[in-house]
């Protein structure tokens, strides 16, 4: 696919020189239709494209992890953060027209965490939440989407607050439209197109013909397309972790899991398969967010991994969680790696109910403050973490325990990047990578 | 000049000192940076410490942060010194403990972290220190030169920011989407007097805009999409009476008042008294006095600059550059009025500079004003001469509001 893709940068670098706009305007105008491709299902949680245009949260994060009110007005935490009061904004409406209110809230949050250790109820306009243990995060946690505030309409659809309202979803399109009620003001553009399931190579043709405004450009392309100084809008910090996880089940023995976690070349990764884009991680968290990654050494140790294996040889299958050459590529190079180390590992494919030894994924992280993020990455591997607050010293101490249990092995964080064309003005990226497209206006909108 | 209605009864002055009492905090605040690395010195001294217990180490620093690196060495020297103090004696090699201390950062602001090796075992230690923003604003212009001086700044968006009253007893009236707030000019700084939350029956336009115009018989008039509030001071208290009404009443611009959509952010070209035909749409205006006849530019929502004079209605030319925000602002320099606009496309930092308008031809006559970030607003302030520059700062979303003053070059 590569190769099939790497003509087109040149192409479209022509086009949007051809096609750059000469005006002096910088006030966003209203009106346009924003056509976006993508290869995944944008409804999909926890970082679908459109779920932040359809669903608001009670709280936001900036990219300073600075929590700010969003459907919640104001808020305030009683008896040692073990109860959070939060106020719901007045005046705010489902797309159906229904009011938001505290009790549409609680329902919402409910069902979104069955498993959550705390209790969620309305009192008058606020919701309660309380807990048996203390949740000093809580404000940065409700900010993910995963507790999008939503409700059902009367076709069972989920119905939120957003800027924008689905106004149909067929033949692989979904179709948004302003709201023009917004609590945060009506969106600049009329509407947006969203083609889902496009590959990377349909949506770069598009793009390049002036069919696309925003597409995918995945990181171990992002090298070439900024060598060919195409329009792109990049995550603030590399927001995809990917690891290599090892099963406890199948690996028992922590060394052995060590000896796994110690053949990895990083580098090679790195350099190679992604450009040097991204950065080397042998944490869970990004340094950005956490700035302490350089506490966990990642260089790879093949003399120690072959001591620690002794004379075990298993047979190991290693799997990769998402389809993609790159994440291919990367599996096959692990492979080597362990081979090296002495382990007997071949690649194979995923099936429905693959239950391997290794597994390569890539987990997404959401959250943009230290300790929200590292509860989210560790539920993302099935581990569940206290809210202990964001001194770097716990974090780190949580870190480090999970780590030394070698069921993960942080290998890469991987930026998020788009391509924009010239008629799109003021797009920013959430700090994990997601378009914030409320504020976008287009150049040509009459 | 003298508009009714527009002017302040009053002569607003943004005095020398206040500028220099700006550049004196900025001054200081970074002189408080150099003396936090001593505080934050012995926190750390302390919890290095606390590790080692007392003894002999061997401190090894890295910075990988922004801390500038010619602060390392005062940073251990601090280190050494409170170490000393707690017991703990800093050696080149042969000691009991190696310590590296490493100079990082995350979203949140500096993190010093410690590393306390003893043996094979490795303890860890960390301390957080708030960031540091430094930001300013650059000045340079061969003849005539803007000057910006930071009124105030807020999370929250600002749409205008007005100083009212005598040189003797400020006040400063902020507006935003939400609130209109006044603060008090006490010892130097301002502080929070009064706030009112504004009743919106709508939610207002995603690039919400407003204004704040002094009124003869009142205090002043907020201008919102869709809404005007007035304010009022019962007799010579400062404490502010205001009420919010409905109203599509056109927002005064100069001595002229001009109908605003409120749906869609911009003046819909319709402006009373009026030259005659109606304008097209546009985004701001200002309007230049001294000349024969006083002149009306406007800038409009396709990207072109008009002049009104008399009867001539004409593109200005060489306002290619320009952005969608002017203001004019009176002076002692050129023809008396320049007009300030905004610079043209989408960069991270934005720009405000002077222009001369002789006949159609807008010629600059100062060097760029950058900013740290975007121009939100630009309004003409109450004095007429100056103008209110209200910047958005992308890092941490940051909004900050300038007056704006044409300085001549002697």
């Amino acid at each position: 696919m590569r190769h099939t893709v790497s003509r087109w940068p040149a192409v479209i670098s022509l086009v949007l020189a051809l096609v750059a706009p000469v005006a002096a305007r910088t006030r966003p105008r209203y009106g346009g239709t924003l056509r976006i491709e993508t290869r995944s299902d944008p409804l999909a949680p926890p970082d679908g494209i459109a779920r932040r245009l359809l669903f608001d949260t009670l709280t936001q994060v900036n990219d300073r992890g600075e929590v700010l009110p969003a459907l919640a007005s104001s808020w305030e935490s009683q008896g040692a953060n073990h109860r959070w009061q939060f106020h719901v904004r007045g005046g705010v409406h489902f797309h159906d027209g229904r009011p938001l209110t505290a009790e549409a809230v609680v329902q919402s949050l409910a069902a979104a965490c069955n498993h959550c250790a705390w209790h969620v109820r309305a009192v008058g306009d606020s919701v309660i939440v309380t807990s048996d243990s203390p949740m000093p995060g809580l404000p940065a946690e409700l900010a993910r989407s995963a507790y999008a505030i939503t409700r059902r309409d009367e076709n069972g659809n989920p119905d939120g607050t957003g800027p924008f309202r689905s106004a149909a979803n067929s033949n692989g399109i979904l179709f948004l439209s302003a709201n023009d009620d917004s609590w945060q003001g009506r969106p600049f553009v009329d509407a947006i197109e969203i083609y889902t399931n496009r590959s990377v190579r349909e949506q770069w043709l598009d793009f390049s013909i002036g069919k696309a405004d925003l597409v995918e450009v995945p990181p171990e392309f992002l090298r070439q397309a900024q060598q060919e100084r195409l329009p792109l809008a990049v995550s603030a910090y590399p927001s995809d972790l990917l690891a290599l996880t090892i099963s406890d089940q199948h690996v028992r023995d922590e060394h052995l899991r060590e000896s796994m976690a110690l053949a990895p070349d990083r580098a090679a990764l790195f350099n190679v398969i992604f450009q040097k884009q991204g950065e080397i991680t042998a944490s869970l968290l990004p340094d950005e967010l956490s700035g302490y990654a350089f506490l966990f050494p990642g260089a790879a140790n093949l003399a120690r991994s072959r001591e620690l294996r002794g004379g075990q040889s298993i047979p190991l299958r290693l799997i990769v969680e998402r389809s993609g050459s790159a994440l291919q590529l990367v599996a096959e190079r692990l492979a080597l790696n362990l081979r090296d180390a002495g382990w007997n590992v071949r690649v194979v494919p995923q099936t429905g109910n693959s239950d391997a030894e290794l597994a390569l994924r890539m987990v997404h992280v959401e959250a943009s403050d230290a300790a929200s993020a590292l509860r989210e990455l560790m539920a993302n591997f099935g581990a569940a973490s206290r809210d202990d607050g964001s001194d770097p010293s716990a974090l780190y101490r949580i870190e480090r325990t999970f780590l030394q249990s070698h069921t993960v092995v942080p290998l890469l964080y991987l930026p998020r990047a788009w391509g924009v064309s010239g008629r799109v003005r003021n797009l920013a990226l959430s700090p994990d990578g997601t378009p914030l497209l409320a504020n976008v206006s287009l150049e040509d909108a009459k | 000049m003298k508009i009714p209605g527009y002017n302040s009864p009053q002569r607003m002055t943004f005095p020398n000192w206040l500028l220099s009492w700006t550049l004196a905090l900025f001054c200081i605040s970074s002189a408080h940076a150099l003396n936090d690395w001593d505080s934050a010195s012995a926190d750390l001294a302390r919890q290095i410490a606390a590790l080692s217990g007392p003894g002999t180490i061997t401190l090894v620093i890295s910075n990988r942060s922004s801390v500038a690196n010619d602060d390392v060495p005062a940073i251990r020297r601090a280190l050494e010194r409170e170490l000393r103090s707690a017991g703990v004696v800093v050696r080149q090699k042969d000691a009991d403990s190696e310590v590296r201390v490493t100079l990082s950062q995350n979203m949140q602001g500096w993190l010093w972290v410690a590393e306390v090796q003893e043996g094979s075992e490795t303890k860890v230690t960390m301390l957080p220190l708030p960031g540091a923003t430094v930001s300013g604003t650059t000045t340079s212009a061969p003849a005539i030169a803007l000057q910006a001086n930071l009124l105030h700044a807020q999370s929250e968006p600002i749409l205008d920011v007005a100083v009212l009253g005598s040189a003797a007893e400020q006040h400063m009236i902020v507006l935003d989407p939400q609130h209109i707030r006044s603060y008090t000019l006490q010892g130097g700084s301002w502080q929070p007097a009064q706030s009112y939350d504004i009743p919106a029956a709508r939610p207002f336009p995603r690039d919400v805009r407003g204004r704040i115009v002094p009124a003869a018989d009142h205090l002043f008039d907020a201008y919102l999409p869709g809404l005007v509030c007035t304010a009022a001071r019962p007799g010579e208290s400062w404490t502010m009476n205001i009420t919010c009404i409905d109203s599509d009443d056109p927002w005064p611009l100069g001595s002229q008042k001009a109908f605003y959509n409120a749906g869609r952010d911009f003046f819909t070209g319709v402006v009373l008294p009026g030259f005659g035909p109606r304008l097209s749409p546009f985004y701001s205006a200002a309007e230049l006095a001294g000349r024969s006849s006083t002149a009306f530019l406007f800038a409009d929502v396709n990207a072109q600059v008009h002049i009104l004079e008399g009867s001539s209605h004409r593109l200005v030319v060489g306002a290619r550059d320009w952005g969608s925000d002017i203001a004019a602002a009176r002076s002692q320099c050129g023809s008396g009025t320049q007009v300030l606009a905004s610079a043209a496309g989408w960069p991270a930092t934005d720009s405000l500079r002077a222009y001369e308008i002789s006949g159609r031809e807008a010629t600059p006559v100062s060097a760029p004003l950058s900013f740290d970030g975007t121009i939100t607003a630009l309004w003409p302030a109450s004095n007429a001469a100056s103008v209110i520059a209200v910047v958005r700062k992308p890092q941490g979303l940051r909004y900050e509001a300038y007056s704006v003053t044409v300085a001549c070059s002697h």
